[in-house]
């Protein structure tokens, strides 16, 4: 159980779209999100599904492996389309009981459901092409101007790749502790929620001091090597948007443009 | 300049109770005073809590003196102006490799130091080039930390003080949790710094063979620095040296058991050295002789002395027998990996078995195969003749037969007291009551915890107390078989011999079959009836440590070492000298060495 949290799901091609400026595929994934409730009718999807199609040719990731990314959604996708189908009011197509489909719930919920799908295949596709520390990198240069607000910037960016180092390693030590407890004849596969849940007791407190003790040590490592927070700090890999970057947000601005002159002039 | 002077150096850690108030002081340094000079090599010896990393973290300025001063390269650290200048001076390395490596890729830690600084980027760049390679990881530059060995990890660490161009390493125990193999990388990158770039290394650690190449060393004990001097003249003094919980590398014990019988050849460090001592001095008491000849004599012993041991075996019936057993990680993907490969293995009733190998020869999934916590990818394991992978077979019950203990098996106390957490693997089998308390009772005192700490919290022991009680928690379940990951990792030798000998004592007390897992050869040499050597997945030899230690450049190939004294034997052997080849501990070499007075 603890085997299956992975971080990340990087996919190790070299593309273009790899290549891109985290900060770029950051903004770019806002907009399609934005870009997607702006679509109301199926028509509207063509444009997406096309400009969609164009980056992931582009980012060399295999539609399988977009595909997969589905699968943690699936329950989600699952309920919200079956609650669209019984729950829109309108011309009844068929009835058994209490259920009722009716045609409008029919066309809402498919909608409802290729928008879930194009949402999860976005941002998958963002994380597919950037690795988690690029991602942590273009939000911190992102959320600068947040400062003058004294939001710390900085701080939550340390922090955050600092757990993304950390995250595998505590999850190999969960996986050790637990075997150790099985050895003491600890059982964790059987009886109900609340006896698997007092069995975790032995696992959990041993990796919470251990998670404490690598917490300590990490901090006075991080002293010793001069670390003070983010002020007078340099970057050995400082962001710089490239020509590829133009690209995008040009390919951005005539997507983003087009959805919007289908919805005010064709009202799709 | 100096790189390092104490004077007076005084340091209390402070107990504070929930109101703030002070509850307990405990000196940790008591007026240590020492002087470290430009480019020199620094060992500092001292068992667990003898304050030596106290010591470093005050070079550091991680702590700040209770009393007296500490200047590092002339500067003081209670002066707050100096902070960022004497860390970047005096770069430290810690023991935990996991724990002092902040990104996720290496280039990036290694740039750490100087973006902190406040280095340009186009700078950093180069420093990480050059810093890489003086450790030798430029090939790892990309790589994630998680994907490298330990004693890659600690190299990454090093790289990452270098690029910050202190003028002297500190390191604090920085080969305390590798293997051999990752020690000996450690050691000799720092030696080639100290030698090629003149940085001023101060190495702290309870190993001794890695003291012997220092310039100085230091010894401290409950917070005083009780010993300074050469490696020679410290382990001269090997009596006082025991009493402090250390010990001597395994050759000066036997050139000082010579002199003491009257055969003085000087304090020998290393067996080559010992060897060639001994040869010039007293070689003519073994009548040289051409090698070849001696050779050949070896080679007959060998099999002569196999026979009578496969006879003895082959008479009990095993307890545990794996048949064409192997373990494959991640089959069918692209991370596949054999780490068992088809190995069969009896283990037989009240057998004490050293089982070896280095990290990845696949000796920590065999020993989960032995208890059922990993089923075999092909072969079966049996306990007392039966399939642990049959189809009604109770493996639960099969796990309070075959006690495992972990290595650190201190990392998995978690009751609120000593004495329930020793409890909970009995418990787990359905002792209740006086039964389950007389259980517990039993497993500690024969660890010997002292009934005084057995209400405390477990957090609240040293080191060896920690590491006793787990293994209690283990033996409280009384197994018929004892499986042991490296029980001593981490200790001081004190530490170290005394778990070593409560092991052995048990295993004679109540006849338990014992299987340690062990780096040390001379650990294994001392206990074990049969040495399992594991490499790449496959057993390498199952035979007594007379018989595998005989195998010194076959193991010297798959990254293991024989014990110090056999080494020296086989050293004398090469020289001509008729001694025996296959001595395993310093009684018996003494023994050979010291010519019968007839």
């Amino acid at each position: 159980m603890l085997r299956d949290i992975t971080i990340g799901q990087y996919y190790p091609v070299d593309s273009c779209i790899h290549r891109l400026d985290p900060r770029t595929k950051i903004i770019g994934t806002l907009l399609y999100i934005v870009s997607l409730f702006l679509v109301r009718s199926f028509p509207g999807f063509i444009v997406v599904i096309t400009a969609f199609a164009g980056v992931l040719i582009l980012s060399k990731v295999p539609v399988k492996y977009l595909l997969r990314g589905l699968k943690p959604i699936l329950l989600i996708l699952f309920i919200t389309v079956l609650f669209n189908f019984f729950l829109t009011d309108g011309k009844v197509v068929w009835h058994w009981k209490i259920f009722t489909i009716t045609q409008e719930g029919l066309l809402r919920g498919a909608f409802m459901g290729i928008r879930l799908v194009l949402l999860i295949f976005g941002t998958s596709m963002m994380t597919y092409t950037t690795t988690p520390n690029q991602l942590t990198d273009g939000l911190e240069r992102l959320m600068k101007p947040l400062r003058v607000i004294h939001f710390p910037v900085h701080e939550m960016a340390m922090m955050m790749s600092i757990a993304l180092r950390f995250i595998p390693i505590l999850t190999e030590e969960a996986t050790r502790i637990r075997k150790a407890q099985t050895a003491r004849g600890a059982d964790m596969e059987s009886g109900g929620l609340i006896k698997r849940a007092k069995s975790l007791v032995p696992v959990f407190i041993p990796l919470l001091v251990s998670a404490f003790h690598r917490a300590f040590d990490l901090a006075m490592a991080m002293e010793a090597r001069c670390y003070h927070g983010g002020k007078g700090r340099t970057k050995m890999k400082p962001l710089r948007y490239r020509l590829g970057d133009a690209f995008a947000f040009l390919y951005l601005v005539c997507y983003v443009g087009t959805v919007i002159l289908l919805r005010i002039w064709l009202k799709i | 300049m100096l790189p390092v002077v104490t004077k007076g150096l005084v340091h209390d850690y402070v107990t504070r109770d929930e109101e703030g108030n002070a509850s307990e002081t405990k000196r940790a340094l008591d007026h240590v005073d020492i002087t470290v000079e430009e480019g020199q090599f620094i060992a500092v010896l001292g068992a667990n809590g003898s304050g030596k990393s106290t010591l470093a973290k005050h070079i550091n300025a991680l702590l700040l003196p209770t009393d007296g001063t500490v200047l590092t390269c002339d500067m003081d650290t209670a002066d707050d102006d100096y902070l960022w200048e004497i860390r970047k001076s005096a770069g430290m390395v810690f023991q935990n490799p996991d724990n002092q490596i902040v990104a996720s890729v290496v280039e990036e830690d290694v740039g750490f130091g100087p973006e902190n600084l406040g280095v340009p980027t186009e700078e950093i760049l180069e420093r990480v080039d050059e810093c890489l390679k003086a450790v030798g990881m430029t090939k790892y530059r990309e790589s994630s930390p998680n994907k490298l060995s330990g004693g890659q990890k600690q190299r990454v660490a090093i790289a990452g003080i270098l690029a910050m161009q202190p003028r002297c390493i500190l390191l604090d125990e920085p080969t305390a949790m590798l293997d051999p193999i990752g020690r000996r990388e450690v050691l000799e990158t720092v030696h080639r710094l100290n030698r090629e770039k003149g940085i001023t290394v101060l190495l702290i650690t309870h190993y001794m063979e890695e003291v012997i190449d220092a310039d100085r060393v230091l010894v401290m004990n409950k917070g005083h620095l009780v010993m300074q001097g050469t490696p020679r003249e410290i382990f001269s003094r090997m009596d006082e040296l025991k009493e402090l919980r250390l010990e001597v590398p395994q050759v000066t014990e036997l050139s000082q058991g010579l002199a003491k019988a009257g055969y003085d050849i000087g304090v020998a460090l290393t067996p080559e050295e010992f060897a060639d001592a001994y040869a010039g001095k007293f070689g003519g008491l073994h009548g040289a002789q051409a090698p070849a000849a001696a050779g050949n004599t070896a080679e007959n012993a060998a099999t002569a002395a196999q026979k009578p041991e496969n006879d003895a075996s082959e008479a009990k019936e095993a307890i545990l027998t794996l048949r064409d057993v192997s373990y494959v990680y991640g089959a069918k993907t692209a991370f596949e990996k054999v780490a068992v490969d088809d190995v069969n293995l009896d283990i037989y009733p009240g057998e004490y078995i050293g089982l070896i190998g280095h990290t990845g020869s696949g000796k920590s999934t065999m020993i989960q195969l032995l208890n059922g916590l990993e089923r075999p990818s092909e072969g079966s394991v049996c306990f007392e003749g039966e399939d642990i992978f049959g189809e009604k077979y109770n493996r639960r019950l099969l796990r309070y037969n075959v006690g495992l203990v972990f290595q650190y098996p201190d990392h998995q106390l978690f009751e609120t007291t000593v004495f329930q957490d020793v409890c909970y693997g009995p418990k787990n089998q359905g002792l209740t009551g006086d039964e389950l308390k007389a259980r517990a009772e039993w497993a500690l005192n024969l660890v010997g915890v002292d009934p005084s700490q057995w209400q405390t919290s477990p957090f609240e022991l040293s080191g060896g107390q920690k590491r006793r009680v787990a293994i209690a928690g283990v033996l409280a379940m009384k197994p018929k078989v004892l499986v042991l990951d490296e029980p001593t990792a981490g200790l001081d030798p004190g530490g170290r011999d005394e778990i070593l000998g409560e092991i052995d004592r048990i295993r004679r007390e109540t006849g338990m079959t014992v299987v340690l897992v062990s780096h040390r050869m001379e650990d294994v040499a001392r206990f074990a009836d049969r040495l399992v050597v594991m490499n790449d997945g496959k057993i390498l030899y199952a035979a007594s440590p007379r018989v595998v230690f005989r195998h010194r450049r076959e193991l010297t190939e798959v990254g293991l070492e024989v014990p110090q004294v056999t080494q020296v034997m086989q050293l004398l052997r090469e020289k001509g000298l008729q001694v025996p080849g296959d001595l395993i501990t310093t009684e018996e070499a003494l023994a050979a060495l010291i010519p019968a007075k007839q």
